[in-house]
């Protein structure tokens, strides 16, 4: 067994640690207070090239391996989860489906320039009846010509009403349920595609969420994104493991944000004639986040070096997903009993990450669906 | 041209730091950084890299082997060549030691141009470039804010003096020292951070360097040892001064130094 990270792998990490500060850290506050899409930073952060992480150098990517990918994932959600949402999603979800099946006009027209930040992409999953249940997925596609005709409206769309390009998920033919659901591309611009309501959220802000709608959309065939038809849900099950690591690494990003001001200001907050941090209840509570993020980062690493080494992760990554929320949540209530009554209030940062922590729980799998996945992967089919 | 950056790896402000029991050495958290001055001479180097034709950038840095991030950091930036100046075995804490080991890879590779940063932030020495120079014997100008290369032979560069500025053409060879405020050093491409995760970093042994020997580095030859740290002296606590009106402050605050304090 070897825990310790490559010689490479520290490297990476303290780079994007020594970016994230420089460029991302500076302007997290002013993200979330203004709840708008923050171009400039995104400009910056982008023309360093870190959307091309997971994809090949060839085509202008990094290939970093799935450690120092939940390594970038935790740097920047510590820097801004609502800043990382959208980069997150131009990394892996949006552009997942068309690095994989898209031709050649399509990932120059699409996955290149999402790489270099010049476009945005988005993954539409989610409708208002429909979330962890994808069988109960109502958008529909269905064949006309040379295309596809797509009707039908998606909820919760992190970078949405800004996206240039999005993967939709529709069925093909509602009655087969979840061996109907296939991908298609839709860019922006295809009559019939449009934006609809945004979504003013608790955290996370500074992403753009919101609804699409399709009313009518008409692609060719070249935007059916896959092998065959009726393996959408398949593919999902390709990603999945990766997606539900890397809200884990992202809720350990919130953590340790969180943790470094519990730790500041339990060393610096003087109460009755001494820092806080001499009083054995802080102590407990330092301890307390210090060893859950450890055992949380322990299972995220876990989780990717299988996914790395193309081992069985399922359970893994959906255990790692739920343990790094739920210890990010405890991480983010204790900051604020430490910080006191400022916590509570709107000029100081603890609220932020408190705030922010709540998303993770529906990213990747709500914790009701995924403990029972969890039990039933491990009990099986009595 | 061939220009040389000498870095050095430091504790980052924020990394905790213990004295050990002895008091003689110091234990630091597993935090480290390039040295804040030596991240504008690895940005200057690169800009001037980018000015002239046929130029190369080494850079290189004394110390141990966790020494080798800053190396690759230099390259992540643009560097082109690393070389650890590998201090294992050779236990000194004598500036003057360090100065004659990179003034001798120095002479060992032959360099245009030498650029190190004003001083280290953990020791606040500010010696080792002026003293590379020396043994070097080429010209050196310490703190510049301005850097230009006017041909293959010359250089010209500013530098803050009281109350000015001061400007100086140089002979080249001749060595630089980087003041905060000369550039402002780049965030490295993810291009350069795959490079750099890449490079092959040049381990030497400094006794190995052009006129060096195991004796002339090694602890017998310091001539500064180092007897003990000492920590700053906790500050005392504040004292706020009651009164209903600035007056009854003022008069509060008089009685205070002159009783307490003994300040009046």
């Amino acid at each position: 067994m070897d825990f310790k990270l490559t010689e490479e792998q520290e490297f990476f990490r303290k780079t994007i640690t020594d970016t994230i500060d420089k460029i991302v850290v500076p302007k997290s506050q002013e993200i979330d207070e203004k709840d708008e899409f923050p171009w400039e930073t995104w400009k910056e952060f982008t023309s360093l090239g870190y959307l091309g992480l997971r994809y090949p150098e060839e085509i202008g990517g990094m290939n970093a391996d799935k450690i120092m990918s939940m390594i970038f994932y935790e740097e920047i959600a510590r820097g801004s989860v609502g800043f990382a949402q959208s980069v997150i999603m131009n990394i892996l979800m949006g552009t997942y489906f068309i690095y994989r099946f898209g031709n050649d006009a399509i990932k120059e027209r699409c996955l290149l320039p999402a790489m270099r930040g010049e476009k945005i992409a988005t993954m539409c999953f989610t409708e208002d009846q429909s979330g962890s249940d994808l069988g109960a997925t109502r958008t529909t596609a269905v064949k006309d010509g040379d295309g596809w005709r797509i009707n039908g409206t998606k909820m919760w769309i992190t970078n949405g009403p800004i996206c240039n390009f999005c993967t939709v998920l529709a069925t093909t033919d509602p009655s087969k349920g979840l061996k109907g659901l296939n991908f298609f591309l839709v860019e922006k611009g295809t009559p019939g595609f449009s934006s609809g309501q945004i979504i003013h959220k608790l955290g996370c802000r500074g992403t753009v969420t919101g609804e699409l709608v399709f009313d009518d959309v008409w692609v060719p065939d070249e935007n059916f994104l896959g092998d065959e038809l009726g393996k959408g849900v398949y593919y999902v099950g390709d990603i999945l493991d990766e997606v539900r690591l890397m809200t884990g690494a992202m809720a350990l990003g919130i953590a340790k944000g969180a943790y470094k001001e519990a730790l500041e200001f339990s060393k610096k907050r003087i109460a009755f004639g001494q820092p806080i941090g001499n009083y054995q209840l802080i102590r407990e509570k330092i301890a307390d986040i210090d060893t859950s993020m450890n055992a949380a980062r322990l299972m995220i690493n876990y989780g990717a070096w299988l996914l790395e080494n193309g081992m069985d992760c399922r359970v893994t990554a959906a255990e790692a997903k739920m343990y790094a929320t739920e210890v990010c949540l405890k991480v983010v209530d204790e900051l604020t009993r430490i910080y006191g009554a400022n916590a509570f209030a709107y000029e100081y940062i603890p609220q932020r990450y408190f705030r922010d922590a709540r998303f993770l729980l529906y990213g990747g799998g709500t914790h009701e669906v995924l403990k029972d996945f969890i039990g039933r992967m491990i009990i099986g089919k009595i | 041209m061939n220009i040389l950056v000498c870095v050095k790896q430091v504790a980052d402000t924020e990394a905790r730091i213990l004295l050990t029991s002895d008091k003689k050495s110091i234990e630091i958290e597993n935090k480290y950084n390039m040295n804040f001055f030596d991240e504008f001479a690895v940005e200057e180097a690169i800009r001037t890299k980018g000015k002239v034709k046929d130029c190369q950038i080494s850079v290189c840095t004394y110390g141990s082997n966790k020494a080798t991030e800053v190396l690759r950091t230099a390259i992540a930036m643009g560097a082109d060549k690393a070389y650890l100046l590998d201090n294992n075995g050779y236990d000194i804490e004598d500036p003057i030691i360090t100065a004659k080991i990179l003034a001798s890879f120095a002479k060992t590779e032959g360099f245009d141009l030498i650029f190190c940063g004003r001083q280290a932030i953990d020791d606040e020495n500010a010696n080792i470039g002026a003293m590379m120079a020396e043994f070097l014997n080429i010209p050196h100008v310490s703190a510049i804010l301005k850097f230009d290369v006017l041909d293959e032979k010359k250089a010209r560069v500013e530098s803050e003096i009281e109350g000015g500025k001061e400007i100086q053409e140089v002979q080249l060879p001749a060595l630089f020292t980087t003041q905060k405020g000369i550039n402002e050093p780049r965030v490295p491409l993810i291009t350069g951070v795959m490079k750099a995760m890449k490079a092959q970093i040049n381990i030497i042994d400094p006794a190995t360097l052009k006129d060096l020997s195991k004796g002339m580095i090694d602890e017998s030859a310091s001539k500064i040892s180092v007897l003990t740290y000492e920590t700053p002296s906790a500050r005392p606590t504040v004292k706020i001064i009651d009164g209903e009106t600035p007056e009854q402050k003022v008069k509060a605050l008089i009685d205070i130094l002159k009783d307490e304090a003994k300040a009046l």
